[in-house]
């Protein structure tokens, strides 16, 4: 992908390492990698907790036609834009998410418990999980 | 007419495991299909994160018990690569067969329990015998059946020995398959419950992330095996079919297994020559990746199987993610049921080759 071409248009956006590293307008940003550059297949988004500068999310978009592969990511707090207007499998990875890390994206209607009962208090992935947890004291 | 709401699973025979569908009916036409998933979760990602790489590397087999030998390649294949180690061409020789057996063992087992669910009980009893075999040379060289846990950071951890019963293996293998492809492939009963049915259109399978021998069934040539550092030397060439129904998925597994037989032999004739093993192994109990991120990617029997390693530099990985192939194919099942009749539904389910414990974690 043209990386010039696309920095001229999302100002705000670094290429750290092999990463395009946005602050905003995920939707948009993922809705032109997609349309512009063929990016046809998201391979999975990703989450990360990276504690007090809050929980970052990788978008692995994949090319089949010109077998290449970009990362998109983004940090965010509590909520975040929905791709799932984009693609199908989103839908999954979103929900995912939102069971493991309490992330709530925005625009996804099918946001629930996925792994943990619907009774389930806290995101198991989240780094300070267990601290919180009374019913893993045991644990600690 | 009224619509009622029916639970197939999570104890249904043909669900291959603990999955249940929500689906709500009039007459036998679904309208709508919600799974759940979750019975079997185990919390494989956040076990990562309180284990050491070597502790970890037993419970990985336990993703996909039928495909083991992938991602414990996944997990080896990430130190690895985090260390800048290179496998000798033997180790690589072994890995490329024994994967591809696995490969095999799994499709042959997904034969079985695939026309099991269509209420033909004979594929079941034949494939399993073929199965057999696989897993008695695996229980040979590795002590155990399915959780093999028989490749190591930087090797493998022995030798393989009694080759000439691989290669009865793969001598019989094609004309059994011939054997399944005479009663299974143009069974009149079978191709009016195969053909045409859970239709997977290149677009739809795309956008819902489906890969592997759904994608290629739908006549999208995606194999990461063509890329694949490890099967580097190999001559591989993908089955891509256009038939895009379950039937077409069938037929792209069973053209699989001659595939993976042809790569297997491969492997095979390399290791007959009798090398000394050469290894490089990492020292596993003081085993720490360098800070960063790291991705690796299989074919798996079931799809596009990746792994995720962020790295604080400490013993155990800072967060560890899994991308698995039927956790996609679990969530088309939501759009690729509706419209159909309950009793395609477990043909279409069936199809796709869902595996649970993949999906679970």
């Amino acid at each position: 992908m043209n990386w010039l071409e696309f920095k001229n248009i999302f100002g705000d956006s670094e290429l750290v390492g092999d990463k395009i590293v946005i602050k905003s307008n995920l939707n948009r940003t993922i809705e032109f990698i997609k349309k512009n550059y063929h990016f046809d297949f998201l391979k999975e988004i990703l989450a990360v907790d990276k504690m007090d500068e809050g929980i970052e999310l990788i978008y692995r978009l994949y090319s089949i036609d010109n077998e290449e592969e970009v990362l998109v990511s983004i940090t965010v707090i509590d909520d975040a834009e929905s791709v799932s207007n984009i693609f199908d499998s989103a839908v999954a990875d979103e929900k995912e998410i939102y069971d493991l890390f309490g992330i709530n994206f925005v625009g996804n209607k099918e946001l629930k418990r996925l792994y943990m009962p619907e009774s389930w208090e806290g995101h198991p992935l989240k780094k300070n999980y267990v601290e919180k947890d009374e019913r893993l004291s045991w644990n600690e | 007419m009224s619509k009622l709401k029916i639970n197939l699973g999570p104890q249904h025979p043909s669900t291959h495991g603990v999955l249940r569908l929500i689906l709500e009916l009039e007459g036998e036409k679904i309208l709508s299909c919600e799974p759940d998933v979750g019975y079997l979760h185990r919390g494989m990602e956040k076990i990562a994160e309180k284990l050491s790489y070597i502790q970890y590397l037993p419970m990985v087999d336990r993703m996909d018990y039928l495909a083991g030998f992938f991602y414990s390649e996944l997990l080896c294949r990430t130190v690895e690569k985090a260390h800048n180690v290179e496998l000798s061409a033997r180790v690589r020789a072994i890995r490329v067969m024994l994967l591809e057996l696995n490969r095999i063992a799994s499709h042959l087992l997904w034969i079985g329990a695939f026309l099991m669910d269509l209420g033909a009980t004979s594929p079941f009893f034949y494939a399993f015998r073929e199965r057999e075999q696989i897993l008695q040379y695996f229980e040979k060289i590795s002590g155990q059946r399915m959780m093999n846990n028989y490749f190591v950071f930087g090797g493998v951890r022995r030798d393989v020995f009694d080759l000439e019963d691989v290669e009865s293996i793969l001598n019989l293998l094609p004309q059994k398959v011939k054997d399944y492809e005479r009663i299974i492939t143009e069974n009149p009963i079978f191709l009016q419950r195969t053909k045409g049915k859970g239709v997977l259109t290149p677009q739809v399978a795309i956008n819902n992330g489906i890969t592997g021998v759904n994608l290629r069934a739908s006549g999208v040539d995606l194999d990461l095996r063509l890329k694949d550092n490890l099967y580097c030397g190999f001559y591989v060439q993908p089955v891509v079919l256009n038939g895009k129904d379950a039937w077409s998925r069938y037929k792209a597994r069973i053209l699989e297994i001659i595939e993976s037989v042809s790569i297997a032999k491969q492997a095979l004739e390399y290791l007959k020559k009798d090398e000394d093993l050469e290894q490089n192994l990492i020292n596993p109990l003081s085993l720490k990746l360098p800070k960063g991120e790291y991705y690796s990617e299989i074919e798996a029997p079931r799809g596009i199987a990746s792994i995720y390693v962020n790295s604080d530099g400490g013993l155990s990985p800072y967060r560890l993610k899994w991308r698995t192939g039927s956790y996609y194919a679990v969530n088309l099942l939501r759009k690729l049921l509706v419209g159909t009749y309950l009793n395609d539904a477990i043909a279409i389910a069936g199809s796709l080759d869902i595996i649970l414990p993949e999906v679970d974690k």
